[in-house]
């Protein structure tokens, strides 16, 4: 009985390894076939997986939806972006810079998370809705600080012992990210078998009963909210990074948001495989198969970008919408079920 | 009023001479927002006893539960736990004190496997040995658990979620154990059993506080028996001596 507390956890579930594995042979299929974009694109689903994995420790986990966690990204890439952008004071460089992002997003999810404890299901909803809104706005008027639309660049690529990558690197550069990520899950596979984890669960599935197991659900909760501002800051961090820029504060908006909790649902809510899955899905599909798709399309003549009927990307939210659509109709509890809910 | 204050009184020089006080309740008044539900509750759980409240719909019966497991606050009175004095304490906090409620309609965690959920009533205890020993107490008290240790909670049925709920308050490691309605909407056969179960959990020392609609068997079960009508104790005394009572037969027990 208490041989499942007592046995060591293993460092991945099956599904994981699988996912990780598939993700790190990617690069080894663009060798095979050289015209795929593979590496470089793969860089921004790693990013969203990020983002996606903080927003399912609050929404998978914790039960409370919040409709805001691009906000989150937006204050890790414009605190990477002040802390390392040349034209700032600070330069810390990349490794302090998404170190800090994650810091400074934690103690901002802490902000959002102490005055919307008492609120529950649609109302909290609303509120980190409203939440990312301000977050957007206000970047955009802080112009001192945050120059407005411009955004924050340039800002610096990673360095990995010395060597700082380039756009050459995406092969390197994509490894590194994987390796944030492989990191990343580590730590979510043992938060969730933690004490914390469990109390997560337990005012996920009942605040009451949970209470009466000597947990303080608000402290739960704002534990909850901290851990995954933190995520989506530190991958608005890497987002960053990749694109040398903060882009300008509309680029967080709510289709940001959508777009991760998506992920959550379509890959499988509360799983950390499903969510990865979720992000090679959704977002692999808009940065890897779409584009290549397109570009095969126009080497072999058949499709123009000037035509808006053959250029695949036009059909993208066509796809999307049928995809959400088929997946609530066959697999409503997302690519990878977790335990299957009974009785509410 | 003053005849309800003096039927407490009788009660706790009574029956209870020589006892300990485990849980004593002076005077508490509470409520939900504008009303007042509980006027000037008082009332004693001494150690080792098994304590029956009992009283019709809204009488506040799990509102004087609330109160004392810290969930609602006090408006008046107070409530000492262990000769200490509880009232404006943390829920969570008191659970590790050994004050430890089950809450009415079983809200066990659906999602959660049997061991799952009561492993969460360990959630505060560190004691790696009394953890596993109380989960063969459960066990052994609920067999059924056992057989169910690996189906999710919400799978169970009413009664066996019931004793879940039981089982995983027995992993806190109480000291009183607070009851509510733990006979509402469950088959009579698996009541016998879940009381049963009350009964012998209390012959092995543990202090029970029973709040039920069931009276007849609240009583048959209790040593003493608290009668709540609209927020005040109107009746108090010893179990056996209630069962017979006019004033309860014709309100409770439906002669």
């Amino acid at each position: 009985m208490s041989a499942e507390h007592t046995q060591r956890l293993a460092p991945f579930s099956r599904g994981q390894c699988i996912v990780l594995g598939c993700l790190a042979a990617a690069p080894l299929l663009e060798r095979v076939i050289p015209s795929l974009q593979l590496s470089s694109p793969l860089r921004t689903v790693i990013v969203f997986a990020i983002m996606a994995l903080g927003l399912n420790i609050v929404v998978g986990w914790t039960g409370l939806l919040n409709l805001g966690i691009a906000a989150f990204a937006a204050i890790g890439a414009y605190t990477f972006g002040i802390l390392t952008c040349e034209t700032y004071p600070f330069q810390v460089g990349f490794w302090w810079g998404i170190l800090l992002a994650g810091i400074v997003g934690a103690f901002a999810g802490w902000l959002l998370g102490a005055p919307t404890l008492r609120l529950r299901g649609d109302y909290l909803a609303i509120v980190t809705l409203g939440f990312g809104e301000i977050v957007q706005d206000g970047l955009k008027n802080l112009e001192v600080i945050t120059k407005g639309t411009q955004g924050i660049n340039p800002l610096p690529a990673p360095s990995f012992f010395g060597t700082v990558l380039t756009s050459e690197n995406n092969v390197q550069w994509f490894y590194l990210y994987l390796a944030i990520l492989v990191v990343i899950v580590w730590l979510m596979r043992n938060l969730e078998f933690s004490r914390l984890g469990r109390q997560w669960f337990a005012v996920r599935e009942d605040e009451l009963a949970a209470r009466c197991m000597a947990i303080c659900p608000d402290k739960t909760k704002l534990k909850a909210f901290a851990a995954g501002a933190a995520m989506a800051a530190l991958s608005g961090a890497l987002g960053a990074s990749l694109l040398s820029s903060t882009g300008e504060p509309s680029n967080y908006d709510f289709q940001i948001s959508i777009l991760a909790l998506c992920i959550v649902i379509v890959g499988g809510i509360g799983s950390i495989t499903g969510v990865l899955l979720g992000a090679i899905v959704m977002v692999g599909l808009n940065v890897v198969v779409l584009p290549n798709i397109a570009e095969s399309l126009q080497r072999n003549g058949i499709g123009s970008t000037s035509n808006v009927f053959s250029a695949p990307n036009n059909y993208k939210f066509l796809i999307f919408g049928l995809a959400l659509v088929l997946m609530m109709r066959y697999r409503p509890d997302g690519l990878i079920q977790t335990k299957k809910a009974v009785r509410s | 009023m003053s005849a309800a204050t003096t039927f407490t009184n009788t009660a706790s020089t009574s029956a209870n001479t020589g006892a300990t006080p485990l849980l004593e309740i002076k005077g508490i008044v509470a409520g939900y927002g504008r009303v007042e539900v509980l006027h000037q509750i008082s009332l004693t759980v001494n150690q080792g006893e098994i304590v029956s409240l009992i009283g019709g719909n809204g009488a506040g019966k799990s509102t004087t539960l609330m109160c004392i497991s810290g969930i609602l606050a006090l408006r008046g009175g107070e409530i000492h736990f262990a000769q200490q004095r509880i009232d404006g304490t943390r829920a969570d906090k008191l659970v590790a004190r050994g004050l430890v409620q089950v809450p009415e309609g079983r809200r066990i965690f659906p999602r959660m496997t049997v061991l799952e959920n009561l492993m969460m009533g360990a959630y505060c205890r560190n004691d790696r040995a009394g953890i596993a020993a109380d989960l063969e107490k459960v066990y052994a008290l609920f067999d059924i658990l056992k057989l169910r240790s690996t189906q999710l909670g919400g799978t169970l049925s009413g009664g066996e979620q019931q004793m879940l709920a039981i089982g995983r308050a027995i992993m806190s490691k109480p000291q009183l154990l607070m009851m509510d309605e733990p006979s509402m909407g469950i088959a009579p056969l698996l009541v016998t059993k879940i009381f049963e179960a009350v009964r012998a959990l209390n012959q092995e020392g543990l202090t029970i506080l029973l709040v039920e609609q069931n009276a007849r068997a609240a009583l048959r079960l209790s040593h003493r028996g608290y009668v709540l009508e609209t927020g005040r104790v109107v009746l108090a005394d010893e179990s056996k001596r209630l069962l017979v009572d006019p004033r309860v037969l014709e309100s409770y027990l439906g002669e």
